[in-house]
């Protein structure tokens, strides 16, 4: 098993390289360009030749490309060419924010999605499962953009109960951890479903049932774990999404978290920033993908690691 | 309850004895996007430098009009040729570190952005300064590279600001960004980049009895309607901007009031004059004909506009009354017709934003021209786009661009700053923003004229024959000069949206 972790980080670097390497070289390509954009709309020339000077971007581009490589081997990520801050604090200052508010909304929507989910399969075509699958369609349905409007309108605006915009009590997370996570709990209600479906139709359950195990037993023990396998899949893939920041849902309420960052990078055309940001995404997937296959063998003993 | 009540009451009046007996008055300023930047010698956004104005003030500055006036200077007089301007300065005044404010500092601000080394954005703005020298504490003598009669109004544009030459040398000229020395009337306090910035009263600040609050919290809220949000749970008592379509949810509300401010953004359709069939001045006065500015003003702005009267705005200096341009399509296509297209023509109609204003005012603009024949396709380019298709594309004869819809602001409040770079011969991309590619030899020597000249009578002249032959020759279209809508609650008073969208906030209180 701790082999097999080893070989998986090993096997890591490879693909950060490649990552970036492709970032660098299309956000090169991006259309427009950041000096002018950072000096602004009454730049004269002179003015933004300074400005590309300042950036270091009056380099020949396999030279920046060596630059950045050098930095990122040195765990230095430059400066952010809006800011002028290391890129390494503006992401730094931005991560645990996301972070948090992508745990606390995969809290609540595994488990709230999971229940309806298994409730839906139990009670297959009756009316738990209509009442639990129309609540998971509304969910995907609903653009996030929208329901965080409508909550901040009703809870904060209306009956003043929540703070509107901001991350700094517990009180702050309630609102935008539903936004995000309203869409994740539909998907997982509805991924824990078919699974589930599958599962109960399999021999071993047949078996269990006529060996004369209590239904709860049933369904707990021997369906749960084995249709848990897909579901922890989608969870992973979820959680990585989440953490790469929503855009919608952080500029809504003002969260400040890396999604607004990318979006700010972007328009001005940041390119140490974007790349950083890229190269954390693709860190956290691949990270998240080998805690998933661990969570395998964990769920189901008879998966081995090689 | 009584004891309790009892000790209650003791203990205000206790604070009431040690203490001014009021509570602590505390702003919080709700606006659109983050902060660049807290230099304003290095910020190119009129956010950043508004938001500066709480700890920097300049040598002159505008007020809530757009005039110009005295801030840390006392008055100025400018050599007969133009080259040699000589300042006098206010005296007493102490920067928030306790370092005097003097002729030296002065020189030692002016040499910091004039020195490209430094790499300052604001670096165009101020290079035409030769030499700085101080003649005395409190006298200052600024001489120029050449003459250029608009240059107190360049003093006097938010990013002349008068910075602490003692923290400047602590901290370096990169990271003075991080702690702003100022003479202004609020200390910085912090900056959380992801969240806020917060200042303080500058308990000696050299105008007495000023700032009548205690903080002010720049609180960057990017949603539209988070913002609108935050103004009725009462977390924030000014923003801007306020959105057209969210203008009456506000308005509705009791404890708010809504202003709409004349600005000087004028909103244009330029043409490309270098190009069939914009080459031909009637093509182009038959597009100004055909659009109904009216119109446009209530559809695409919700009201929040008026027809532009002119080449320059209203609120700048020499600004000269012109029209609005008629809405007439017999004349239109009367035109049309004179110049060979009775059957209009296909083009390119791009926008320099994409935002939904834009978006509707290009299609308000797509079907105006469909009366007189011409066939539009829209385009609205993002940030990036534009500069590459537009703002610095290298060969103007190849230049893509055809009818753009853009805006501008001249942020010195002068007429030089609204006519050179958009309208000027040299000023075709990618050195400044002339994107009809307007070159007229009249317009370019009433410029350079006016630029020469230190008489305002003769400057007048000048600039008024300049803004009659452009808008004869129509290389724009003019469209609309916008309002600027800002919220702000009841109990705030004193603040001020400028027409330029900077802030005005010199007698902000809080009751």
């Amino acid at each position: 098993m701790t082999q097999y972790i080893v070989k998986r980080l090993l096997g890591l670097l490879p693909t950060l390289v490649l990552v970036g390497f492709l970032v660098f070289l299309i956000v090169h390509l991006l259309p427009g360009d950041p000096a002018r954009l950072a000096a602004g709309q009454d730049a004269t020339p002179e003015t933004v030749e300074l400005v590309r000077k300042d950036l270091g971007l009056d380099k020949p581009l396999p030279q920046q490309f060596l630059r950045f490589v050098n930095g990122v081997l040195h765990w230095d990520f430059g400066q952010s060419l809006r800011t002028k801050r290391p890129v390494a604090t503006e992401i730094g200052e931005r991560f645990m924010p996301t972070f948090w508010l992508t745990v606390w909304s995969m809290l609540w929507s595994v488990v709230f999605g999971m229940a309806i989910g298994i409730v839906s399969a139990v009670w297959r075509n009756r009316w738990p499962d209509r009442v639990g699958m129309t609540l998971a369609v509304s969910g995907i349905s609903f653009p996030a953009f929208a329901l965080g409007m409508v909550l901040m309108q009703v809870f904060a605006v209306e009956l003043n109960w929540l703070p509107t915009v901001g991350n700094d009590t517990w009180r702050h997370y309630i609102l935008p951890s539903i936004t995000l996570g309203a869409a994740v709990a539909a998907i997982m209600a509805r991924f824990t479903r078919s699974s589930f479906v599958d599962i109960l139709g399999e021999d071993f359950i047949r078996t269990a049932r006529a060996k004369g195990l209590d239904e709860q037993r049933v369904i707990v023990k021997h369906g749960l774990r084995n249709a848990l396998i897909p579901v922890v899949t989608m969870m992973g893939l979820q959680f990585g999404f989440l953490l790469g920041g929503s855009i919608v849902v952080e500029k809504v309420f003002n969260w400040p978290g890396l999604g607004r960052l990318l979006i700010d990078a972007v328009d001005m055309r940041d390119y140490p920033v974007i790349q950083a940001l890229v190269l954390l995404f693709s860190l956290e997937f691949i990270l998240i993908n080998l805690i998933v296959d661990v969570l395998y063998g964990l769920i189901n003993p008879t998966i081995r690691y090689r | 309850m009584k004891p309790l009540y009892r000790m209650l009451t003791a203990a205000l009046v206790a604070a009431a004895l040690a203490a001014p007996a009021y509570a602590a008055k505390d702003v919080v300023f709700a606006v659109a996007s983050t902060f660049t930047t807290t230099d304003p010698y290095d910020a190119n956004d009129t956010l950043s430098q508004a938001m500066a104005k709480s700890f920097y003030e300049g040598l002159f500055g505008f007020d809530k009009n757009m005039k110009l006036i005295p801030v840390l200077a006392e008055s100025y007089t400018a050599s007969p040729d133009g080259l040699t301007y000589t300042i006098k300065l206010k005296k007493g005044i102490k920067f928030q570190d306790g370092t005097d404010f003097n002729a030296e500092a002065v020189k030692v601000n002016f040499d910091r952005v004039t020195n490209p080394e430094n790499k300052l954005k604001r670096y165009g703005l101020y290079s035409i300064i030769a030499k700085t020298e101080p003649l005395d504490d409190a006298t200052v003598r600024i001489t120029l590279k050449e003459p250029f009669s608009a240059f107190i109004n360049d003093l006097a544009h938010p990013s002349g600001v008068m910075i602490s030459p003692a923290a400047l040398k602590q901290w370096g000229s990169k990271d003075i960004a991080f702690h702003p020395v100022g003479t202004g009337p609020f200390k910085f306090v912090e900056w959380k980049a992801t969240d806020y910035l917060k200042v303080a009263k500058n308990e000696n600040y050299w105008r007495k009895g000023y700032p009548k609050v205690d903080t002010i919290t720049w609180k960057p809220v990017v949603d539209n309607n988070s913002r609108a949000a935050l103004m009725q749970t009462g977390e924030a008592q000014f923003t801007f901007p306020v959105p057209y379509e969210l203008a009456d949810v506000l308005k509705s509300k009791p404890q708010l009031d809504v202003v709409a401010a004349p600005s000087i953004v004028l909103r244009y359709l330029s043409m490309n004059t270098q190009q069939k069939p914009f080459d031909n001045v009637k093509v182009r006065q038959a597009i100004a004909y055909a659009i109904n500015k009216q119109a446009l003003a209530k559809v695409a702005f919700s009201g929040y506009a008026v027809p532009a009267d002119g080449v320059v705005p209203d609120a700048v200096e020499y600004s000269v009354k012109l029209g609005p341009w008629p809405y007439d399509l017999a004349k239109a296509k009367k035109l049309m017709a004179e110049a060979g297209y009775p059957n209009g023509f296909e083009t390119e109609l791009w926008s320099a934003y994409n935002h939904s204003t834009a978006q509707k005012v290009s299609q308000f603009l797509q079907q105006q021209l469909s009366q007189i024949g011409i066939r539009t396709r829209i385009t609205l380019l993002e940030a990036g786009q534009r500069v590459e298709k537009v703002e610095s594309w290298p060969d103007p004869k190849t230049a893509p661009v055809r009818l753009y819809y853009v805006g501008w602001s001249a942020s010195t409040g002068e007429a030089d700053w609204a006519l050179r770079p958009l309208l000027f011969g040299d000023s075709w991309p990618p050195k400044l923003f002339n994107t009809a590619y307007y070159r007229s030899d009249k317009v370019d020597a009433d410029i350079k004229g006016a630029l020469a000249s230190t008489d305002n009578a003769q400057k007048a002249k000048l600039y008024r024959d300049a803004q009659q032959t452009i808008w004869n020759d129509a290389p724009w279209a003019p469209l609309v000069t916008e309002k600027l809508l800002s919220a702000h609650s009841k109990k705030l008073s004193g603040v001020y949206v400028m027409p330029d969208a900077s802030f005005d906030f010199t007698d902000i209180d809080l009751k």
